[in-house]
């Protein structure tokens, strides 16, 4: 073995000793979550309710909760509350990554297809319009307007990039700026005919996300989206390398982009539309999760998927966990705390001399 | 292998770029396609490597069906070096060399200790190896046309394409990658500015002009002052170099 190999060895060494490290300090953290928020429940008792939860009443006791609604703040508010953090971290990380391989970009995020204007057109309408009477869409309203605002815009922008040829990354970003445009415009005109100051509000807290709405019900959904993308994407590493050379080279080595390219658009739009239906817009994270990562594992893909996917739940736990307890008795949006956040991390990647979007 | 390209057309938007080109390569032979810019060289060749599809016309490698066939059976015994192109993010020369076994590589299949060795000799091949784990974006542009041949040779192509593989690189550097593609003695058709470089390497030269074959044959039957004159305007004398003994040309407006 000569010493190449070695330190080859030594690098993915380092490589899954991080990634467990992740994983542990996820698992820390989700505890350490549900036991702290704005009312205060000793850690002992929401560990015995926790663990009562996961295991449907096997282990733990809830003999020694003092207050029964202790229960419901742990197994119904908190509990959930964490699984979204952690699910929408690992998804807008893991579109952010996509989304930066497909249009070669560096700049792109899970929104840049239009999907946040278009989810914003939609759940503005939902909330200053409205669908009419049917008791589905009155319920489901917001997150349904988002999630079809998402999913049409993105659908308009892959039909707008693609006339006239093939669907180049260059197109696809012009025309994600474009129907953005539109579509903000459309929603400057609603809110400005809206008489509805409460609305008006709840548009403008919406814009700033939230998981303050997370609950049981709504988890599965989101979990089968966001895991099943997860590892669809995870096993495709290869042809998100090949992604990285461009069209022209990529062909060269056996990948037609342009096919690839508009499934991973409608399979990011999908699931960017059900974390917006579900949070609102939570900037920064699919952003400078997956540059942190290249900074520290590479532009490779087999590493930096799984390294992003973690780093975003971590990230949005702890956003989580700032969101709640930051200030006392108030519930920030999230999406403030990420780009708070966010900024100086990517302000401090960008003067740290060498940073070449994963060398 | 051996590659026919029959009666080749390429229409770009309204205009024809390509048309009527046709071109054999022989088992082994290194051919050169010499033309001024813009006379469809490089549009022919995207065309016989799957990156434009050609309005007409054939291409065959040895039994292959190149038009007809997947872009993944093709490349695994067409590999291709093209004109330097800029990336935005950056990978280790390792990695980036490793892209060239992407098409004998199933969807979840891992690189093995065989993929390894196969790049190691790649990076041997074109004197890389002690750039292994420098990143990719960090190498003048020589060194990262060196990383691209690399990758093409990684891929263990039976033919391969070479789209002016040498512009803008320094003299040492054109030498060395023409060499090196000339001692892997697989069948090459290469696009090539250079006319004494052309003249050295090449086994046989088709000329184009406006999109069409202007002139082929041997070096010494393609590269005359009338042909050159024809093909780029310019005033030229061809001469035996007393130095080199080969063929080189003195050109003037």
């Amino acid at each position: 073995m000569t010493s190449k190999d070695i330190r080859r060895r030594g690098a993915s060494g380092f490589y899954f000793a991080i990634m467990f490290l992740l994983i542990g300090l996820i698992l820390i953290s989700a505890v350490f979550s549900v036991s702290i928020g704005q009312v205060r429940i000793p850690f002992g008792q929401s560990m015995e309710i926790m663990l009562h939860t996961l295991t449907g009443g096997h282990l733990g006791s809830l003999e020694h909760v003092e207050n029964q609604s202790f229960l419901t703040i742990i197994s119904q508010v908190r509990m959930p509350r964490v699984l979204f953090a952690l699910l929408i971290g690992m998804g807008l990380s893991l579109c952010g990554a996509v989304m930066q391989a497909v249009v070669q970009n560096p700049l792109a995020d899970p929104y840049i297809l239009g999907i946040s204007s278009g989810a914003s057109l939609g759940a503005t309408f939902a909330i200053l319009v409205g669908f009419g009477g049917g008791a589905f869409f009155s319920q489901m309203g917001v997150a349904f307007g988002a999630f079809a605002g998402a999913i049409i815009t993105s659908i308009a922008v892959l039909v707008l990039s693609s006339i006239g040829g093939k669907a180049t990354s260059v197109k696809l970003v012009l025309s994600g700026v474009v129907i953005g445009a539109l579509c903000g415009s459309f929603s400057s005109l609603v809110i400005y005919f809206a008489n509805n100051a409460e609305g008006i509000k709840s548009v403008t807290f919406w814009a700033m996300g939230s998981l303050a709405s997370s609950s049981w019900d709504k988890v599965p959904i989101l979990a089968v989206v966001v895991l099943l993308g997860c590892a669809l994407f995870l096993l495709q590493f290869r042809v998100l390398n090949t992604m990285l050379l461009g069209d022209e080279s990529a062909v060269t080595l056996g990948i037609n982009l342009s096919v690839y390219r508009k499934l991973y658009m409608i399979l990011t739009a999908l699931i960017t539309g059900t974390m917006v239906a579900y949070a609102g817009m939570i900037g920064f994270v699919g952003l400078i999760v997956p540059h942190l990562c290249r900074g520290l594992f590479g532009s490779d893909h087999k590493r930096l998927m799984p390294a992003s996917l973690l780093v975003g739940g971590l990230f949005l736990l702890w956003s989580d966990i700032l969101s709640r307890t930051l200030v006392h008795n108030v519930d920030l949006p999230i999406g403030i705390i990420t780009s708070v956040i966010g900024s100086p991390l990517f302000i401090y990647m960008i003067v740290k001399k060498g940073y070449q979007f994963g060398g | 292998m051996e590659l026919t390209a029959q009666g080749i057309d390429i229409r770009l938007g309204k205009k024809d770029i390509v048309k009527q080109v046709s071109v054999q390569v022989k088992a082994g032979q290194f051919v050169g396609l010499i033309g001024p810019n813009g006379c469809g060289k490089s549009t022919f060749l995207k065309g016989i490597y799957k990156s434009l599809v050609p309005q007409k016309g054939t291409v065959f490698l040895d039994e292959l069906d190149v038009l007809n066939t997947t872009e993944k059976k093709v490349s695994q015994r067409l590999g291709v070096v093209g004109q330097f192109n800029e990336m935005s993010f950056d990978l280790t020369v390792h990695q980036m060399v490793m892209l060239g076994r992407t098409p004998h590589k199933k969807l979840l299949e891992a690189d093995k200790q065989e993929d390894f060795a196969i790049v190691d000799e790649a990076l041997a091949r074109t004197n890389l190896l002690d750039y292994k784990d420098r990143s990719y974006q960090s190498l003048s542009g020589g060194e990262k046309q060196r990383v691209i041949l690399a990758r093409t040779i990684a891929q263990q192509p039976a033919f391969m394409i070479l789209d002016e593989p040498t512009n803008h690189l320094d003299i040492r550097y054109q030498l060395e990658i023409l060499s090196c593609v000339k001692g892997l003695q697989i069948g090459v058709l290469a696009a090539l500015h250079d006319l004494e470089m052309a003249a050295h390497y090449c086994d046989y030269l088709y000329a184009v002009k406006e999109g069409q074959v202007f002139a082929h044959g041997t070096p010494e039957e393609v590269l005359t002052s009338g042909t050159i004159e024809a093909l780029y305007h310019v005033k030229c004398q061809t001469y035996q170099n007393p130095v080199t003994n080969r063929l080189s040309f003195a050109f003037g407006l």
